[in-house]
């Protein structure tokens, strides 16, 4: 399978900050929720007027204008991307969320009560959230074979060097019996500085199927959300949520690389590691960034040595498949060469970097300590959403910060799906319904939608599929017969009431 | 693999001893950017950590 289809859900979190005037005393699930529905009332979207389980009622959330969804998930705002055919559209498209919560916040007139953070810990209660990663791949995937499974996991584990987003401090659970083997981790009580990854704390599985408890750096959930006996969908929570836009490029390029080569079956099981939780953990407390690790055969190698290794695979079989590939394998490389020489000739393109360089010269300046709380307050302030006070936007502001979208075309994508997926036939699907078939219900799911009890289900399980003039041709359909249906109700409510008379 | 030492910025700092304090400096070669950089972080609320009080999702 060629082609490509990527998507990526964010889990916000949400920072009420002090309160001098005592005036503002909503709690954050409230805030979430009136964010939520001040987007839809803009017209961006339809609320959902279903059930689609019982922790999302009617009104938890919808579809919107883009094709993608926005809705509240165990008290978080979440957006997900709609579905998108190249990086450029996916790197907008998750954009375009973070932009049309910020803005919400500021129409509300929040921005100086509330900051939205695009991150994945609670520093203080060691809560984590998720950024998910969707990739589409043919159902005939090897995903059942255990060291297909085992290899993935190795570059997962590997790829944190330039896909963390980085954290202050960390968070020592308690050891989980493994589900499919206890795991030889313990419990650490290591005092960290600063780690690379926000989520490595927080992974004690290599394989499991659930997202909230038990995390794996290999979710096997099978919901493909499109025909099965043709896709599956590979989702992972094991990603930080990423700010640059070369990391998020990265972090979803180099992994569908890897899909590809596992596809083709040329990844080699000498990448395979002797126990990639304990190593991503390693990896990410590594406080000299020497990332050694261990491979299942005994040798001893390190994560970018791995890397460079999979990269030069990738490029023997995958260059020159097309553009979008030899930008990954190209940047991919200048990455991983640019690592070696330490954090700062990566600034703005791999986040726990920037954010390492940034509260390393602020701690330098005001001589405070890697515990100081004011350093876990700025590790915060990197992921604020807000452009005017956020950190990383300081660093995109100074010219550090790599671009692959611009902001017209992130504008554009908060009202227009993208193109050559089922998101746009969805995108056109939800105009509709705001606009001319407002008086219309309705039940949409990634995979479909209806119209009504009586209305056929309109599938959509090919996400490569636009669906565009079929869905129109089906409300045009729909709209006729609802009209008919509509006439004969007011002729025999009419000739009722002539009776009676 | 060999890694530069992450702290090397530091090591930038120190004076050279053919400086003397009372003379002209030398140009300042730190990262351009990096002073609104710092006055963006003075900005934050120290304690802002302690107030953000988030549950665990997935």
């Amino acid at each position: 399978m060629k082609k490509r289809i990527f998507g990526i859900e964010t889990e916000y979190g949400l920072l009420v900050k002090e309160n001098n005037s005592g005036d503002f005393r909503l709690d954050p699930i409230e805030i979430a929720n009136k964010i939520k529905n001040h987007i839809f009332s803009k017209n961006l979207g339809v609320l959902d007027l279903h059930y689609r389980a019982n922790d999302e009622p009617p009104g938890n959330g919808g579809f919107l204008l883009n094709g993608g969804r926005l809705y509240l998930d165990m008290g978080h705002l979440e957006y997900a991307s709609p579905e998108c055919s190249n990086l450029v559209d996916l790197i907008t498209f998750d954009r375009a969320g973070d932009s049309l919560i910020q803005e919400a916040v500021e129409e509300l007139g929040w921005e100086n009560n509330i900051s939205i953070i695009k991150n994945n810990v609670d520093l203080e209660t060691n809560a984590t959230f998720g950024c998910h990663e969707n990739y589409l791949v043919g159902r005939n995937f090897p995903f059942d074979e255990r060291d297909n499974l085992k290899l993935l996991s190795s570059f997962l584990t590997t790829r944190l060097i330039y896909c963390g987003a980085g954290r202050i401090g960390s968070c020592n659970p308690h050891p989980f019996q493994d589900w499919d083997g206890v795991s030889s981790q313990e419990a650490l009580d290591e005092k960290i500085d600063f780690q690379i990854s926000q989520r490595a704390d927080h992974i004690p599985n290599e394989f499991y199927r659930w997202v909230q408890y038990n995390r794996a750096i290999v979710n096997t959930r099978d919901e493909p959300l499109s025909d099965p006996s043709k896709y599956r969908r590979i989702h992972l929570l094991v990603g930080d949520s990423t700010m640059s836009e070369f990391a998020t490029a990265m972090k979803m390029g180099t992994t569908t690389l890897m899909l590809e080569i596992m596809q083709l079956g040329v990844a080699k099981r000498e990448w395979i590691l002797a126990d990639s939780v304990q190593a991503m953990r390693s990896i990410s407390r590594d406080q000299e960034f020497k990332w050694n690790v261990t491979l299942a055969s005994g040798a001893f190698s390190t994560a970018l040595e791995l890397q460079h290794d999979i990269l030069e695979t990738c490029k023997k079989h995958l260059a020159g498949t097309n553009q979008e590939t030899d930008w990954i394998l190209e940047n991919w490389e200048s990455v991983l060469n640019d690592l070696s020489k330490g954090p700062e000739a990566v600034l703005g393109r791999v986040d726990w970097a920037s954010k390492y360089w940034m509260l390393n010269e602020f701690k330098n300046e005001e001589n405070l300590d890697w515990h100081d709380p004011w350093l876990k307050s700025l590790d915060l302030e990197y992921h604020n959403l807000n452009k005017e006070s956020g950190l990383f936007w300081g660093l995109e502001a100074s010219g550090d910060g790599y671009r692959k979208t611009t902001d017209p075309a992130v504008d554009h994508a908060k009202r227009n799906p993208p193109r050559g997926t089922r998101a746009q036939g969805r995108g056109e699907l939800i105009k509709k319904l705001i606009g001319q078939h407002s008086h219309i219900g309705y039940l949409i799911d990634w995979i479909g939608f209806r119209l009504s009890k009586t209305d056929d289900p309109f599938l959509m399980l090919d996400p490569f599929i636009s669906y565009k003039e079929d869905i129109i041709e089906h409300l045009k359909q729909f709209e006729t017969s609802y009209s008919t249906q509509k006439e004969i109700e007011n002729s025999d409510v009419s000739s009722g009431e002539s009776k009676k008379n | 693999m060999e890694m530069n030492d992450p702290l090397r910025r530091e090591e930038k700092k120190e004076t050279r001893p053919d400086q003397d304090k009372s003379g002209p400096s030398s140009p300042d070669s730190s990262r351009p950017g990096r002073d609104n950089l710092l006055k963006r972080m003075k900005k934050v609320d120290p304690k802002q950590s302690e107030k953000y009080k988030q549950r665990t999702g997935q």
